[in-house]
């Protein structure tokens, strides 16, 4: 494909067209949609499914989306499954903007780089079509929505006010015994878990992201064991389930996302987002693009990459928590207390309103937890990770969600 | 226990095929300048091709047999020329001494079965650890304990199986340390049986088959077949190395890699294309003898491999745990 077919202004033409894009829920929000397709000039259509189904749909039925919305961990899977096509950053305007978290592994040099795997350790497209960390002209994902995660507890349950130190350890609290909850997806609840056993000193992984055979056995030993305990209550897939489970006070400590303390309703005030002593686990998701994807859709897929780091779906992201790889172009769409809340760690100057433009999610006076972008993305643990011995590790996973669900219900 | 106990040490098939021909041969049943091929042998002894090659190198090395210009070999010596003569085998009417024909059928039970409970072992293996239940399994094929026994115990020498301390029979998964430590194994025993292989190499397939691939035009003839590239490395180099402990430890660590490799296929996973260019740039370096630099080549491409394999391994993650239809395998849980 010749460079200089970039950015043909086509709208007449576009207007008639449709670009498919699969994703979660995490970005895929029915505001971002509307305005995308207002701004760009042609139907978009969203597939919003959780993370595993979004995953097996993306790596085995590529001819169903054009353009996939996932998580870089796990180009592990699908872009070895050849559903997707290096992206050429030559016609991406935004490139020369994007953060260097994911090009050079940190925010700043001094930017813990945390075990497993990093974003950029997946960014560009190798000779040999493998991915990797050294530069090339090609990527297989365009970076964009990520945050560093960590875990939510009620305050009543755990004392906060003795402004105890937090662990990720603190999961397996006998305070919290039975009200115990951990995200359902082996590259990311399985670390919550892992992180917890080692903090509490009752395993130790040599490279806690690229565990062994026996390290995995000794893990869901442990899980199995807590289990019979009694301390799980749930393993959710959304957002939205973690909320209601907080709501509902079913749980006093759990795996978090960020949208999900703007669905506190009146629990917000006694649940706490965690900043563990050991550090976040981090995530980064972006776009990609199916193999199939050519012609007319193909520059649809680049101009609507292009539109997703402009600065306006970047504004959403921070309403509910999330940061995005340009985030110099979010300003111009945020008021100031929303950048000095979101990014910069100060105080809310006002009440803040959620993505819904009319909720209030965060009160004047809060200050959200761990400071500003900085300071969060200096501290993490570790990364979202497809393991070496994934499958493995996946299939254990699945029958102890089985069993932990299967007993709470 | 009516069978006898001795068929695990009982004669290869292909040594079975080539007794036949032999003494066929010796008897004047195969005429000189009779031509031999392997698809009529095939058929006529009720087996696959395979074990028809083997018992024709042996007997070539025997010079009992000889290449010539066209396909196949003719019975006699190059010396003596005799003209080809091109005849139904299977009407010949060869003399296939008893016990042979007895040995060469109930091998073709005991294969077949062995065959299937391979083919079954190697696409659980993926899917995690699995006990191998031997009642079941004899009455799933209507088999007797011996033949389970038998199966059980030329899988475990393949190095599919294993036993427990508490001597259940049971399939270990296939982890990435495991495919890791099988590709250093090939890295480390590999180029070095290539170099002792040195010349005892088929340079006559190795060119055929480059030629063939050269001209390969794949709107025709679909893409080139990996799987077949790596069949003609190792029986026409690799596995000529005059040392046989040396290529069974080889053919042992490779079984498992292989057998999953196969199920991956099957399972609709990609095959990896940039192999086969590398599988050329190998066979044109042995045509051109260069074999230490061949050694040296395959050593880098087996590392390179063993990376490919390990991130085909996590793709298989999103496929869901398969439902056998085999009662004779069930899963062990983790915890």
């Amino acid at each position: 494909m010749a460079r200089n077919t970039r950015k043909l202004p086509s709208p007449a033409l576009h207007s008639q067209r449709t670009l498919r894009v699969l994703g979660t829920d995490i970005s895929l929000l029915e505001a971002v949609r509307k305005r995308a397709s207002s701004d760009l000039g042609f139907k978009i259509e969203f597939e919003v499914l959780d993370f595993p189904n979004c995953q097996r749909k993306a790596a085995l039925n590529p001819e169903a989306y054009d353009v996939y919305d996932q998580c870089f961990h796990n180009l592990a899977i699908v872009w070895f499954w050849g559903a997707l096509q290096p992206i050429d950053t030559a016609w991406l305007s935004c490139w020369s903007k994007v953060s260097p978290l994911t090009k050079s592994g940190g925010v700043d040099k001094y930017a813990s780089r945390g075990f497993g795997d990093a974003p950029m350790n997946k960014l560009y497209v190798q000779p040999d079509h493998s991915l990797g960390a050294e530069e090339t002209q090609h990527i297989a994902m365009l970076p964009a929505v990520h945050n560093f995660d960590s875990f939510g507890y009620d305050t009543r349950v755990f004392n906060a006010d003795c402004k105890q130190r937090e662990s990720w350890g603190m999961l397996f609290d006998p305070r919290a015994k039975g009200k115990l909850a951990l995200v359902d997806e082996p590259a990311i609840g399985l670390f919550d878990a892992a992180l917890a056993a080692e903090a509490m000193g009752a395993l130790h992984f040599e490279n806690i992201c690229n565990m062994s055979p026996v390290e995995i056995a000794a893990l869901f030993k442990f899980l199995s064991a807590k289990r019979e305990e009694g301390f799980f209550r749930r393993c959710w897939r959304t957002g939205q389930e973690a909320a209601e489970l907080f709501r509902r006070g079913e749980v006093a400590i759990q795996s978090m996302w960020s949208p999900a303390y703007n669905e506190l309703g009146g629990s917000a005030e006694t649940i706490k987002d965690a900043v563990p002593a050991e550090g976040y686990r981090a995530w980064h998701g972006g776009l990609s693009i199916a193999r199939h994807v050519t012609g007319p859709t193909l520059r649809m897929a680049y101009e609507y990459m292009d539109w997703w780091l402009a600065g306006w779906a970047g504004a959403v992201m921070a309403r509910q928590g999330y940061y995005i790889s340009v985030p110099q172009a979010v300003t111009e769409h945020l008021s100031a207390a929303e950048w000095n809340y979101w990014y910069d760690g100060q105080e809310a100057a006002e009440d803040l309103l959620g993505v819904d433009g009319e909720t209030v999610v965060v009160r004047k006076g809060a200050r959200r937890s761990g400071g500003g972008y900085l300071e969060r993305a200096r501290r993490i643990a570790l990364w979202n990770t497809v393991m070496d011995e994934h499958n493995y590790a996946t299939r254990a996973w699945i029958r102890f969600v089985a069993e932990v669900n299967g007993k709470s219900r | 226990m009516s069978e006898p106990r001795a068929r695990l040490t009982s004669p290869k098939r292909y040594e079975l095929v080539a007794a036949v021909l032999r003494s066929n041969i010796a008897s004047g049943g195969l005429p000189p300048g009779f031509v031999l091929l392997e698809g009529p042998i095939s058929s006529l002894m009720k087996t696959s091709r395979a074990p028809v090659q083997a018992a024709l190198r042996i007997l070539e090395d025997e010079k009992l047999i000889y290449r010539f210009g066209g396909r196949g070999y003719l019975v006699g010596r190059a010396e003596a020329p005799a003209a080809p003569m091109r005849r139904d085998i299977g009407k010949l009417g060869l003399r296939i001494p008893n016990e042979i024909g007895t040995a060469l059928q109930n091998r073709g039970l005991w294969e077949r079965v062995y065959e299937e409970v391979e083919t079954a072992v190697a696409a659980c293996l993926i899917f995690g650890e699995f006990r191998i239940i031997e009642s079941e399994l004899g009455d799933y094929y209507g088999v007797s304990r011996t033949v389970v026994r038998d199966v059980l115990g030329r899988l475990h020498e393949r190095g599919l199986i294993a036993k427990t301390q508490s001597s259940h029979w049971v399939v270990g998964a296939l982890t990435a340390q495991s495919v890791r430590e099988r590709f250093q194994v090939r890295q480390l025993l590999e180029p070095e049986a290539l170099r002792l292989a040195r010349d005892r190499i088929d340079l006559e397939r190795i060119g055929r088959v480059l030629e063939q691939e050269r001209t390969r035009n794949p709107s025709t003839h679909g893409p080139a077949d990996g799987t077949q590239l790596e069949r003609a490395l190792m029986d026409s180099c690799i596995l000529r190395a005059p040392n046989g402990h040396l290529i069974e430890l080889i053919r042992q660590n490779q079984m498992p890699l292989a057998a999953a490799s196969r199920a991956l296929t099957k399972l609709g996973l990609p095959e990896d294309e940039i192999a086969v260019t590398e599988y050329l740039m190998l066979f044109e370096l042995i045509a051109a003898r260069a074999i230490d630099a061949a050694a040296v080549y395959w050593r880098q491409h087996l590392k390179a491999l063993a990376e490919k394999n390990l991130a085909r391994l996590k793709i298989v993650a999103v496929i869901s745990d398969a439902q056998f239809g085999v009662s004779y395998l069930t899963p062990i849980e983790l915890t």
